[in-house]
């Protein structure tokens, strides 16, 4: 299937409920953060240790979960393609937490602040955390912009999820240091 | 997600023009779609989109379709035979029609009229339509759009006789020079290089227009 149209070759873009706006518009920002956000996802879970199978398919659910908020957050909340999009729904942030919850139970509790590094995944995670905490502020800046009290439940699960995915991301930081033996870095000030 | 996979049956072939033809497969009892969406053939090498033509309510599901000169699928598909079994999944896609107080612009080239067609038989009404195609014969499903369409719009680009009753040159033309101002809800259908370029018409004469597009090649 052909991928490109050249429609926006000039700066401008579609958004999914169909108006045409500038590139820089915030809300292309937003989705562009979170498509970010799902490549920085992608080259993690390329490098997982072999000993988190399981953490490569927790990250293949969340980069769907990802692809699903883009949709989110290339639709005007106002705009009738809302009733295109399925909802995205309060469990997602229930299977993070449930998630965050397992792997804490294998690690130390925090004594000081870490320094972002140590075995290469978890380098990895940190980089996708700091691109989801930027994700998270665009997105905030945008439901400010739109109106924060008209939009749709969905948006304001989204928020909750791009929150909550920063801290699965610092935990599994961690625990990739964990699985593999690797010594966390710690700040010595 | 896992997308079902459904089986139809070929119940009939019918020409539309000298490059077009007309699939009736039976109609899966649960499955159900909104006009303007498509469903993907499958064989066990390939697969292809095509958009539904008919109703949401009709018992049979319809395809229009283009024979691509030395295109594969398409060349099976013309000469499948009554009976014919065929896998599908579906319903895809989300180029369906959205009632706004903006006055919708259905612009197609070829056999990108089909989503319209679906969408007319499911009783949308007062749209304009600018259909592009090469020769007047191509004008498939021109009596639907008589009787639906606020103004239809057939476009010829190639030669044809001098007949008042359609607009001779392409599509863009006729969005360039004859469409009144105005903002709008533009659904483009067909071919990359029409989409790119209503889409930077539109940019340029007709700001703050919603723009919808599915592209088929
Ligand atoms: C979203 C979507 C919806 C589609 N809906 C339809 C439809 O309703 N009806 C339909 O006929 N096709 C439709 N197509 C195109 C269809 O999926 C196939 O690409 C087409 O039938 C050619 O398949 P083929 O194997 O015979 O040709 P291939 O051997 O794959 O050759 C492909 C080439 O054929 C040409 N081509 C493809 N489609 C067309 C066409 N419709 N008219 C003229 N030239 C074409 C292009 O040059 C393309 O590069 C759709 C495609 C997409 C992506």
């Amino acid at each position: 299937m052909k991928i490109y149209t050249g429609g926006g070759d000039r700066g401008k873009t579609g958004l999914f409920s169909g108006e045409r706006v500038a590139k820089s518009h915030l809300q292309v920002e937003a989705y562009g953060d979170v498509d970010e956000l799902n490549s920085t996802i992608g080259s993690l879970a390329a490098v997982l240790p072999t000993k988190g199978a399981d953490i490569g398919e927790q990250l293949r659910l969340i980069q769907s979960d990802l692809l699903h908020i883009g949709a989110w957050l290339a639709t005007t909340p106002t705009a009738q393609p809302t009733a295109l999009l399925e909802e995205f729904a309060a469990d997602r942030v229930g299977f993070l937490e449930n998630t965050i919850d397992r792997m804490e139970e294998n690690l130390h509790p925090l004594s000081g602040f870490i320094l972002p590094g140590g075995h290469v995944s978890s380098a990895a995670a940190h980089v996708s955390r700091t691109v989801c905490r930027r994700a998270e502020r665009r997105v905030v800046a945008l439901m400010e912009q739109l109106g924060s009290e008209q939009l749709p439940e969905s948006w304001q699960q989204v928020l909750r999820y791009l929150n909550r995915l920063s801290d699965y991301l610092f935990v599994l930081a961690r625990y990739c240091n964990h699985l593999t033996g690797v010594d966390e870095p710690l700040w010595k000030s | 997600m896992k997308q079902q996979i459904y089986t139809c049956e070929l119940q009939q072939s019918t020409r539309l023009s000298a490059g077009t033809f007309e699939l009736a497969l039976s109609r899966p009892r649960d499955f159900t779609f909104q006009p303007g969406q498509r469903i993907r053939l499958l064989d066990r090498y390939r697969e292809r989109d095509y958009s539904l033509v008919n109703a949401p309510a009709d018992s049979s599901l319809r395809l229009c379709i283009r024979r691509v000169p030395a295109g594969s699928f398409t060349a099976s598909l013309h000469a499948a035979a009554t009976g014919s079994r065929f896998q599908f999944s579906g319903p895809h896609g989300y180029f369906v029609f959205r009632s706004t107080s903006r006055p919708a612009v259905f612009v197609a080239t070829g056999t990108g009229i089909a989503p319209f067609a679906s969408m007319a038989r499911a009783k949308t009404r007062g749209f304009t339509l600018l259909h592009g195609v090469k020769s007047p014969d191509d004008l498939y499903y021109a009596d639907l759009f008589h009787a639906t369409a606020g103004t239809y719009v057939p476009c010829i680009s190639g030669k044809a006789s001098t007949a008042a009753r359609w607009f001779h040159g392409r599509v863009t033309g006729y969005v360039e020079k004859e469409l009144p101002p105005g903002t709008y809800d533009f659904y483009l259908c067909g071919r990359t290089e029409m989409i790119r370029d209503v889409t930077w018409l539109i940019d340029e004469h007709f700001p703050d227009s919603n723009v919808y597009s599915e592209i088929f090649f």
